[in-house]
């Protein structure tokens, strides 16, 4: 779980316009350059995170109880407790730092690319140029000095706010209480209990899928658990029946060649 | 390949350190000492080639070592390094002793399990649903360690018959596992499986149905051309491997 004084984000849908004031923000304060993409029939662009996008806004669409619906929501990494990209990573180098935040240590990653494949959220890509991965830093070099992330700071509708992780969990649930009173009943918070609890966490409107977002994550630790554990079955499954067969015929087989 | 992917140099590294240890985990319940020593070189090639691969596909090579100085065991690419590493020294040290003694083998032999056992571990932790939405990467990967280390013996010449046999049994069985796991996995990865079926994967996949098993099968049931049947069931472990490594990674390869 997130400790009460990290580093936190809180996105909240239900005042989000989809401005993308945010994406474009994080693009200038990271120094990172546009993308040349192709339209392929939404406003949503680029169409995912990538080395050089670390942050956009996910537009989902369609018909949902005889209602149009057009929603938008934060894509980027969640800064989990339990991360499977510093789980699954053989050198440290992405790792949890001061207040939760975590971070890749670009002189120390060999470009293996096992973070990228475990991350449920797709938030962490590998950079060609580079060599290296690279993703949302949480703004560590302004948070640490006092300042807002970037995106936070950009965005003119007060869908994102920052602070500690006990005032980002309060304020959303204010905000959860306020919507249900207004009659959204499917209004939730996510990101409580994900991935060991995310310092980011999303008000949002509809159920999580709807947006997109995984649901019934299961967390590195019990993939890799589940994975030994199968290998071993496995092992001794197969490993005796190859070591059976052959001593069966041992006599045939080890007699000559 | 853009996007960082896994691709054809994990695929072959997969495949070369499975194929070797396989030979060498087969040649230890043989009688004879030639094939022992032969089953210790080919998985010591096999874990040397295979090595060289995954560190050319690092995006910093020079910086492999940071793999075991790291120092991270709850990462299994970290584990799988070590043991990469130690079945590495455990095989030379097979090779250059005369007498083998009991604890050598036995640690030589867990090691080199390990090694063809953790890459299916290792995909299975990933977010990739292809990979992760069944237990049975390990077992497939084990499988055709089996099938495609005996038929590697053969083509050295070694006990053809018998082996062959044993290849062509593991293969069956490899192919019942390829299927369950489809199977299995079909709802959360439909993407994948449709490109291995009828996609841009499907020469992959169908070749390895029918050139790295059903073709062998056949051949061996007509008792025919035993080492050309044993050199379509490397290949076909190859391309099951290729077709896996790209499967997983459809919905990621976008752009
Ligand atoms: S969202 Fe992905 S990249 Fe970010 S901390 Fe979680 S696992 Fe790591
Ligand atoms: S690419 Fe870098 S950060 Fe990611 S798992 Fe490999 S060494 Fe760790
Ligand atoms: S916190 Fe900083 S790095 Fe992360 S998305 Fe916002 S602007 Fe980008």
């Amino acid at each position: 779980m997130p400790k009460a004084n990290d580093y936190a984000i809180l996105f909240d849908a239900s005042h989000c316009t989809g401005c993308r004031a945010c994406q474009v923000a994080c693009k200038q304060w990271n120094d990172l350059p546009g993308e040349a993409t192709e339209n392929w029939g939404s406003y949503e662009n680029p169409p995912s995170l990538s080395s050089e996008t670390w942050l956009r806004m996910k537009f989902t669409d369609g018909m949902l109880n005889n209602e149009v619906f057009w929603d938008f929501t934060r894509d980027a990494c969640m800064h989990c407790s339990s991360a499977a990209c510093v789980e699954s990573c053989p050198t440290g180098a992405v790792n949890y730092r001061e207040g939760g935040i975590v971070t890749v240590d670009q002189d120390w990653c060999i470009g293996c690319r096992n973070c990228v494949q475990a991350c449920p959220y797709d938030a962490i890509h590998f950079s060609e140029q580079m060599g290296v991965v690279q993703k949302c830093t949480l703004c560590y070099d302004r948070v640490s000095n006092g300042l807002e992330p970037a995106c936070v700071k950009s965005c003119p509708t007060g869908a994102l706010h920052s602070g500690t992780y006990a005032e980002m969990k309060k304020a959303a649930e204010e905000r959860l209480q306020s919507l249900k009173a207004a009659g959204y009943k499917d209004a939730n918070i996510y990101g409580l209990n994900e991935m060991g609890g995310t310092h980011v966490l999303y008000v949002l409107l509809k159920h999580p899928s709807t947006y997109g977002l995984p649901v019934g994550l299961s967390k590195e630790s019990s993939k890799v658990a589940t994975g030994w554990l199968s290998a071993g079955i496995a092992a001794a499954v197969l490993g005796f029946a190859g070591v059976k067969w052959l001593s069966d015929r041992r006599e045939e087989v080890g007699g000559g060649s | 390949m853009k996007g960082g992917a896994w691709g054809i140099y994990i695929a072959l590294y997969f495949w070369l350190a499975a194929m070797g240890g396989g030979a060498f985990l087969i040649s230890l319940s043989l009688k004879d000492r030639g094939t022992k020593v032969l089953g210790a070189w080919l998985a010591l090639i096999g874990i040397v080639a295979g090595a060289l691969l995954l560190i050319a596909d690092l995006g910093e090579p020079m910086r492999f070592w940071h793999l075991l100085a790291g120092i991270h065991p709850v990462s299994v690419m970290w584990l799988g390094s070590v043991v990469l590493a130690l079945s590495g020294i455990g095989l030379f040290w097979l090779i250059i002793s005369k007498e083998w003694p009991d604890w050598l083998v036995w640690t030589t032999a867990i090691l080199v399990l390990l090694v063809v056992g953790y890459t299916g571990v290792l995909l299975m932790a990933t977010a990739r649903p292809f990979w992760s939405g069944s237990p049975l990467l390990p077992w497939i990967f084990l499988a055709s360690a089996y099938t495609t280390g005996s038929a590697l013996l053969v083509l050295f010449g070694s006990h053809s018959e018998k082996l062959a046999k044993l290849s062509f049994a593991f293969a069956v069985i490899e192919i019942l596992l390829v299927a369950a796991h489809m199977i299995w996995t079909y709802s959360g990865a439909k993407d994948a499986i449709t490109a291995a079926i009828s996609g841009n994967l499907a020469w992959a996949f169908w070749g390895f149905v029918v050139v790295g098993v059903l073709i062998p099968l056949y051949m061996e049931a007509q008792k025919k051309a035993l080492a050309l049947a044993a050199l379509l069931v490397l290949l076909g472990g190859f391309l099951l491997r290729y077709f896996i490594v790209y499967a997983g990674q459809v919905d990621v390869m976008r752009f």
